[in-house]
Parts: C-alpha cells; sequence; structure tokens
C-alpha cells in the first residue's frame, strides 16, 4: 500500500508559538485561511488538498504549518 | 505495585486529574511509565481562587510523596514539585527538602507545558502541542523536550489513598460519572466600599476566608473606567491577584448542591452571581446556583463543569460589569505574549469590554462578541479559550446589568461613568 494511502485522516494545522502572522497561508490557501486585524490566520472553510497543504508547509516564512492526525 | 497494576487500580477506581481537565489518570500514569517519563507535581494553585493545592501541601503532603513515588515506581525518574516563587507553599516544600520547581506567579506558567518548559530550562510558557510531552518531543523553537508528566497536587493525592484504602472505598464518593472524594475551594468578593483591614486582621480574615477586591470595589464603587499606564495597571493588576489567596477548602464530592458548597465556605445567602472556575470558568445567577447540583451534568448548560473545583461568590451590592472589566484587564497582561491571536485578542476584549461598561452601544456589544468569537482555538494553550467563555457568559449572566447601564445605571445602583445622553442615544442607535 503507498504511503499516502495510510496516513489520509490528517489536518493542517498552525503552530501558534511559531506563527508570527505573515500570512503566506491566506494567499496561498484562501478557501481555508482568512486573517485578522493583526494578520494572524483563522481556520475556517473546507480543507485545503494533500498538494495544497504542502505548498503552503513550505512557504510559511515562519514554519508554523504542519500536518496532525485529524482528532477522532 | 507493578507499573502495569497501578494504572489498572486507578481505572477501576475512575480517577481523573483534578486541575480542571479531568483526564483518565491511569492513562496518563500509563504512558508516562511506559516511556520512563520524570514527574512535575502541580501545586501551583494557578486558577483564579484556587487555594486546594496549598491546602494539600499543608495536610497531606507525606501522602503525595508517597503518591509520586508510586507513579514513577521505575528508578531514576526525576520527580519536582511545582509551586509559585516565593509562595507558603513553595516554603513547605523546600522545608520538606523536596525538589521544588519555582514558577513565575503569572496565571499561564502553571498550564502543564509551561511547566515542562520550565523544567527544562525555558521560559515557563505554554508549548504548542505537536508532540504529547509524556513521551517526549520538541518545542516550537526546536529543543528537545524529554518525556515528562504533569499531575495535579490533588491526584496525586488520591492516588496514594486508592493504592491505600482501594478502589470501591474511592467510589464510595461522587457520582458514577464523576467519582471520588474532592477538593474544592471557596471565596467571596468584599462588599463594596469597604476599607482596607489593618494589615494584622487581614492575616487573619484570609487565613478562614479569603477574599479579593476588585478596584472598581476599593476606590469606593465606582464604574468609572479611566486611562492608566502599563505600570500602573501592572500595580493594580498585582494587587488584585494578591487578594485571590487563600478561600476556604472543603473536602467534598460531585453532585452536592452549589448552594451547600457555599453555605459550608461561609458565604451569606445574599450573595451575587457565582464564578465557577474562575478565568477559565463560567457565571452562574445567583438563583441558578441555588438551584444547581455541582457536577458536570448539572453544570455543561452553564458552559462550565467540576473543573478544577473553584467558587467565588461576587458581592450583590458590586457592580459585576466593572468587576469582570477589572478582570478582564488583568487577563489581557496574563497572556505568554507567544501566540499573536491571545497577545493581542485578549487585551482588544479587555479594551472594549471597559468600553462597552462605560457606555453600551450595540456596536460594542458586536465588537465584544466577535472578539469573544474569535479567542477559541487560536492558541498553544487553552488560555483564550477559557477567557472567551468567561466573558461570554459574563455577557448572558450580566445582560440585565448591561441593560441598566444603558440607562446611566447599573444594577448595583453605582453611577455609571458616561451615562448616554439622548442625544448620544440617538446617535448610536439605542
Amino acid at each position: 500500500m503507498p504511503v499516502s494511502e495510510q496516513v489520509t485522516q490528517r489536518e493542517l494545522r498552525i503552530d501558534r508559538v511559531a506563527c508570527s502572522g505573515h500570512g503566506v497561508c491566506a494567499s496561498l490557501l484562501p478557501q481555508r485561511v482568512r486573517l485578522d486585524e493583526w494578520g494572524y490566520p483563522i481556520l475556517a472553510g473546507p480543507h485545503p488538498s494533500d498538494h495544497d497543504g504542502e505548498r503552503a508547509i513550505r512557504w510559511c516564512p515562519a514554519r508554523a504549518l504542519y500536518w496532525a492526525p485529524t482528532p477522532g | 505495585m507493578t507499573d502495569a497494576t497501578l494504572p489498572a487500580l486507578l481505572e477501576s477506581a475512575g480517577l481523573t486529574g483534578r486541575g480542571g481537565a479531568a483526564f483518565a489518570t491511569h492513562v496518563k500514569i500509563a504512558a508516562a511509565t511506559h516511556a520512563g517519563a520524570d514527574l512535575i507535581v502541580n501545586l501551583c494553585d494557578g486558577e483564579l481562587g484556587a487555594a486546594k493545592d496549598g491546602w494539600v501541601v499543608t495536610h497531606h503532603l507525606p501522602e503525595v510523596v508517597a503518591g509520586a513515588s508510586l507513579v514513577t515506581s521505575r528508578r531514576g525518574r526525576r520527580i519536582r514539585y511545582a509551586a509559585h516563587r516565593g509562595s507558603a507553599t513553595a516554603s513547605r516544600l523546600a522545608a520538606a527538602g523536596l525538589d521544588v520547581l519555582e514558577v513565575p506567579a503569572r496565571y499561564v506558567s502553571s498550564e502543564e507545558t509551561a511547566l515542562v518548559s520550565l523544567a527544562h530550562g525555558h521560559l515557563a510558557r505554554p508549548m504548542t502541542k505537536r508532540d504529547r510531552f509524556v513521551s517526549g518531543g520538541r518545542d516550537s523553537a526546536g529543543h528537545t523536550i524529554e518525556p515528562t508528566v504533569v499531575l495535579n497536587a490533588e491526584t496525586v493525592w488520591r492516588v496514594a489513598q486508592i493504592a491505600d484504602r482501594g478502589a470501591p472505598w474511592f467510589r464510595s464518593f461522587g457520582t458514577a460519572a464523576e467519582p471520588g472524594p474532592r477538593l474544592v475551594s471557596v471565596s467571596r468578593s468584599r462588599p463594596s466600599g469597604m476599607p482596607p483591614l489593618p494589615a494584622s486582621a487581614r492575616a487573619r480574615e484570609d487565613e478562614h476566608l479569603g477574599h479579593f477586591v476588585p478596584r472598581a470595589e476599593r476606590d469606593g464603587g465606582t464604574c468609572r473606567a479611566r486611562g492608566e499606564s502599563p505600570a500602573s495597571a501592572r500595580a493594580r493588576q498585582n494587587a488584585h491577584l494578591g487578594h485571590f489567596d487563600s478561600p476556604i477548602v472543603l473536602e467534598t464530592e460531585a453532585g452536592v448542591p452549589v448552594s451547600e458548597l457555599l453555605r459550608r465556605g461561609g458565604i451569606p445567602d445574599d450573595h451575587g452571581a457565582i464564578l465557577l472556575n474562575g478565568l477559565g470558568g463560567a457565571f452562574l445567577t445567583a438563583t441558578e446556583a441555588r438551584g444547581a447540583l455541582w457536577c458536570g451534568a448539572g453544570l455543561t448548560a452553564y458552559g462550565t463543569g467540576i473543573g478544577p473545583g473553584v467558587i467565588h461568590a461576587l458581592d450583590p451590592r458590586g457592580c459585576p460589569l466593572a468587576w469582570v472589566r477589572d478582570v478582564l484587564a488583568w487577563a489581557g497582561g496574563e497572556s505568554a505574549g507567544q501566540c499573536g491571536p491571545c497577545l493581542f485578542g485578549v487585551p482588544a476584549l479587555a479594551r472594549d469590554w471597559a468600553a462597552l461598561v462605560a457606555s453600551p452601544t450595540p456596536e460594542l456589544l458586536a465588537q465584544v462578541r466577535s472578539r469573544v468569537a474569535l479567542l477559541p482555538g487560536r492558541g498553544a494553550c487553552r488560555y483564550p479559550d477559557g477567557v472567551a467563555g468567561f466573558a461570554a457568559s459574563a455577557l448572558r449572566v450580566f445582560e440585565a446589568d448591561l441593560v441598566a447601564h444603558r440607562s446611566g445605571r447599573c444594577a448595583g445602583g453605582i453611577p455609571v461613568d458616561r451615562p448616554i445622553t439622548s442625544e448620544r442615544k440617538a446617535h448610536a442607535g439605542v
């Protein structure tokens, strides 16, 4: 079984300590991320595809995005 | 007792963490044993109005030490006792020759992962839970975190009791869902306008009935929202915190009436609203509190539960909106300052709340509601979630007071700082 099929139950999370509010995630994932008045991300809306999530993780200047197992 | 028998015993007893989160203790201990985790016993009484950790140290320290050694049955696991720096609890622990982890007396410092961070030589600030630190991991800066488990002092005491007296004894207290004996801290606000007691009398009174006095009441009961420098705010908040020191601690169990705990705690029948579980908790009106049972099922409708076991009665003659304003002003400074939504969001909520109390327009109410809605789930720890729940429940319970403030008066009969004139009313659409 390919590795990607073993880890389908995951979601994109934000390390809020690492996050410094650059807002790149909101540009790359506009369906999932909007910014509050100080530029910090608010998660709402459909989960991104693996490809889009990976891209946001790679481009976050604070390295604050990561995959985590979906709770439950 | 072997590594495997203690978790099984605790599972049959149904012991859950007494620090507030009520996580199953046997799960935590089994994971800690598997990982060979170090233990931190949390004795910080970090919640506003909490005093039971100090009570446990004063009355049951040998059992806490015995419980800690049961939890860390394998050799070579370090046991540390976390208490606020300079507190009586820290002195008692040091005098007993225990390994004390001295914690800055700030609200978030005694959060579980903040203690783990401090124990690793870093700041006492909550960490992002990318990993379960009971098995070890890394903080956001990449530092290695060794396997560490944090247990509340009362929880560790209960472990020793269960090992000694058995699970059936433990389950003879409380409800099926929330078994076991429990501690609760009960306190109240001092009546408005009451002059400060002399230090000797205060010490004596605090020994029996801890009080904390919001600034509005100390200053003679005005609802004045005033601008102040950060330095004076800090001094005021420190003074504010000092009054949460020593509530009455009661031994009780889940399922008893809240009114019985109030009575046993020496709270007069004419009390105001009741705050359960401090800044991470929620308010009940005095009437709701008279009918409520102290258990998860009885309190969930109000947005709280047994939690860390803290009950605080507001003075019926004070302005509850001003009281909440003072607590939120203090809360704004208690953010660890790491996560933007909390660093900026909690002080913004405090500012808007102060403006709302002084001049309750629909616009400010909507602004406060939107601030509250944006706090949960956006911090490394649950501090902003707790503050949001506190403020949301204050909006519910003190709705009548907000309406009264709109007409320039508050329910406590105290003049509002900026009564809305008919001209401003028309402008604000009130």
